[in-house]
């Protein structure tokens, strides 16, 4: 998959949707202000559209800015973004004619974190990382070093079995084709890790985890799938978790979240990546569409005219659980 | 403040012993890394080696002198009203190893807000039984900015010792009286010769010279000042914000906490928690939300910062420590935002 | 382990399991006494976040009641609350939390005698699996009772 090619179609046509009036604003990524990031651009000058990148660090859900938007507005997706935006039009959150969809069929994001570990450098440290087919090379100081994908890409998009966005106006380039199982272990180990331990220990491990977490709340407003005006932890009368950031209800809090997007969670990984304190919080969302997928056979964001998961049911649901 | 006239230095191999020995009259604190996280906790009695990898934490150590959580005490129901029972705090001396520039210098803008009209009394038992060892910044991130903000990477502000990296050892800047008593106890510090105080300037400029982001805080105030009116240009400044809290949460100089109470039948605990301007609900009031709006919040906490601070304090309330960018989930950079504030000629007519 | 009784929560729908438990009791059924029944009009009003809290609060365990599946009073009902259930369940399961703390059953209004029946089978359950320690902090595992 051509990048430079990608950006510039995406380029052209993102002008020309803005010079035509089709859209009033387009939302896209442009190079950050640190090295080996992107940001969102959200711009209604034609000006600003030659700043629009496509690269392997376009992290970020841009659908999460859907939400609050007035008018209509032309926005850059992945495989797993387009699939929030159908999620969203399932909700009845935005209205399909109010957008246009520039698809970018995703090969997967490269992790600085994982990138970090393996050559023992920060990011500002090094001097480029690239992908090159299977591969992705680091160079720093001069050195390259060279990595399979599978050890430097995120967890989720190596699971990944869309990367194509399912919906789309204009795609940007040609298919990626689904690596299929090649990766799902590498994908799942962590949350198979998890389920090796026995309850007591799992308990403790997650326990562990939040005594860290500050409840800055990055992971639950980053969500596309988090639009709710009065979040249930703003909730005083009654108040189900204290604004404190106890274990205890930081880990509820993300029990409850998790429950609440239910069925709507593409598993893009903005949670986990937002997170300043290195929660795992994808082990969380990833088992929730997992169980999902399991019980029900149902995949969010793939029909945006079929009822959203929890306000619809099946005659023949599961009953094995129940007393 | 007392001159820094003596100087003497340390060889890095002993800082594990020197720890040592401060351990029997303080707790230490130093960096450490849980999960890739590095942040302020107790030092292990192990080794130094956080040395080999430490730049700076995630979390400030804000958060030592002002937690994230805070009990400020129990109550228990009696008859017709309460018994208030503080909680039990602990005397003992706290030594901070390897804080940074940026962020001691920040504590300044804590102790203004902590003492000025109200003495808060849990802040500042803990800054007062808080020594500071300094440690200059040798590998400053692209994030940082501190040479702006009338900083640098081995400013000596607030700490009561400070080191600076001149290869093999540390050279050993004594600032404050209990500085000189620490140092005065350990026989592991030597007398430092003229070429290692040359080696410490050396280093000194060099770090000065890496920090590579700049802003010009020259007429910032006023800018603020004449756009603050300018509701486009603050829509657009907010227009990625996801308002989350990370930004307000890591900075070492704010302080906003939110108070309450929890309570199980007949007793209950009161506790103070970290909170954010950047929240929708932190303005909310019972007829009104003054800065329901996105840009608002934006809006007063650039001019917060950069703004009323410099107007009402004669200081900017930001030490350009870089988490906000280094960690904003959006790469919101404030450094762009000050680099590009409209004059009063690009400004638009419309007020909000 | 020292014996304990359990207690727990029981979330009965108005129509059918309220009127179930009600019937459990006046034909003087013996159940152990360790629930607490809280009435709701159907078993879809229960949120996550009931459950939560009330584990949260120390009992030790939940069980929600409601109508046959088709019988709902309000037709559907029960099939949300059977979706939103069983992925409850399942998620808090993984995160380590016992399977028995929460448990959903089926009980109509004449079956007074089923009532009783999960009542015991439940109570027994949770008994086997000792008391809800999960949220204690250290500190407070000496038998201060656990703030919420």
């Amino acid at each position: 998959m051509n990048h430079k090619e990608m950006e510039k179609k995406l380029r052209r046509e993102a002008r020309a949707l803005l010079e035509q009036g089709k859209v009033g604003y387009i939302i896209g990524f442009e190079a950050g202000s640190l090295k080996f990031t992107t940001t969102p651009l959200i711009t209604s000058d034609t000006g600003d559209i030659s700043r629009l990148v496509v690269n392997p660090f376009i992290a970020n859900n841009l659908s999460v800015y859907l939400a609050g938007v007035k008018g209509r507005v032309g926005i850059v997706v992945k495989g797993c973004d387009s699939r929030s935006i159908v999620s969203l039009l399932q909700d009845n959150k935005i209205a399909r004619e109010d957008i246009v969809i520039l698809g970018v069929p995703c090969s997967g994001l490269i992790d600085l974190g994982k990138v970090e570990e393996l050559v023992g450098k920060e990011r500002d440290e090094l001097d480029d990382i690239a992908r090159d087919g299977d591969r992705v090379v680091v160079t720093d100081n001069g050195n390259n070093s060279e990595f399979p994908i599978h050890e430097v890409l995120y967890d989720n998009c190596l699971g990944c079995e869309f990367p194509t966005p399912q919906e789309y106006d204009i795609l940007l380039g040609e298919p990626t084709l689904p690596a299929g199982d090649r990766y799902q272990a590498v994908s799942l180990m962590k949350i198979k890790q998890l389920k090796d331990m026995p309850a007591q220990q799992r308990w403790e491990f997650w326990r562990n985890e939040f005594d860290r977490c500050i409840r800055c709340y990055a992971c639950r407003n980053i969500c596309p799938a988090c639009f709710c005006q009065r979040c249930f932890v703003e909730e005083s009368e009654p108040q189900w978790l204290l604004p404190v950031p106890r274990w205890q209800d930081n880990l509820m809090f993300q029990v409850i979240r998790n429950i609440h997007v239910a069925g709507r969670c593409t598993d893009c990984g903005g949670c986990e990546r937002a997170c300043p304190v290195n929660i795992p919080l994808r082990s969380l969302t990833r088992e929730m569409y997992g169980i999902i997928a399991e019980l029900f056979h149902y995949k969010p964001g793939m029909d945006k005219d079929t009822a959203p998961f929890l306000a619809a049911y099946e005659a023949t649901d599961t009953e094995d659980f129940v007393r | 403040m007392i001159p820094a006239t003596e100087k003497v230095k340390i060889n890095k191999k002993d800082v594990a012993k020197l720890l040592g020995e401060w351990s029997g009259e303080f707790t230490v604190l130093v960096p450490s890394r849980d999960e890739g996280v590095v942040k302020w906790a107790r030092w292990d009695g192990e080794d130094a080696s956080f040395l080999d990898w430490y730049r700076n934490t995630i979390v400030p150590p804000k958060a030592i002198f002002l937690p994230p959580m805070e009990e400020m005490f129990g109550f228990q129901k009696d008859k017709a009203s309460y018994r208030i029972e503080l909680p039990v705090s602990s005397e003992r001396k706290q030594l901070i190893f390897g804080i940074r520039p940026c962020d001691a210098k920040a504590l300044a803008i804590l102790d203004m807000n902590f003492s000025d009209a109200y003495e808060d009394p849990y802040y500042l038992a803990k800054r007062k039984r808080g020594v500071l060892i300094g440690l200059g910044c040798a590998n400053p991130y692209d994030s940082c900015f501190c040479t702006s903000l009338d900083s640098s990477p081995n400013d000596a502000t607030n700490v009561d010792v400070m080191l600076t990296d001149i290869g093999d050892e540390f050279l050993v800047e004594v600032i404050t009286n209990q500085g000189r008593e620490l140092v005065a106890k350990t026989s592991l510090v030597q007398v430092a010769a003229e070429t290692d105080e040359v080696r410490a300037e050396e280093a000194k400029e060099a770090a000065y010279g890496r920090v590579a982001r700049k802003i010009d805080t020259g007429s910032i105030k006023e800018k603020l000042l004449s756009c603050f009116e300018d509701k486009d240009y603050w829509e657009e400044v907010a227009a990625k914000c996801i308002s989350c809290g990370i930004c307000t949460f890591l900075c070492p100089t704010c302080y906003c906490f939110d108070i309450s109470d929890e309570l199980v039948k007949n007793q209950g605990e009161r506790f103070r928690s970290w909170d954010s301007c950047a929240f929708p609900l932190y303005t909310k009031m019972p007829m009104e939300n003054p800065r329901q709006q996105k840009w608002r919040r934006l809006r007063q906490k650039v001019c917060h910062k950069y703004g009323f601070y410099p107007i009402n304090f004669e200081v900017i309330a930001c030490t350009g420590c870089g988490r906000c960018i280094r960690l904003c989930p959006v790469n919101w950079d404030i450094t762009q935002i000050l680099g590009n504030l409209p004059t009063k000629e690009q400004l638009t007519p419309e007020k909000c | 382990m020292p014996d304990y009784e359990p207690k727990f929560l029981a979330l009965c729908c108005n129509w059918c399991s309220y009127a179930g438990a009600d019937l459990a009791g006046v034909s003087r059924v013996q159940m152990p006494p360790g629930f607490r029944v809280i009435r709701v009009m159907c078993s879809s009003r229960v949120k996550p976040e009931w459950i939560i809290r009330a584990l949260m609060s120390g009992l030790d365990g939940v069980l929600v009641l409601g109508c046959h599946p088709g019988d709902c009073h309000y037709q559907t009902g029960n099939y949300y609350a059977r979706r939103r259930m069983a992925i409850t369940k399942r998620f808090l399961e993984y995160m380590g939390v016992e399977p028995q703390r929460v448990q959903l059953s089926w009980v109509s209004a004449s079956e007074g005698q089923k009532f009783a029946q999960v009542i015991t089978e439940v109570t027994k359950d949770i008994k086997g699996i000792g008391p809800n320690r999960l949220f204690t902090d250290e500190s407070q595992r000496n038998g201060k009772e656990t703030a919420p």
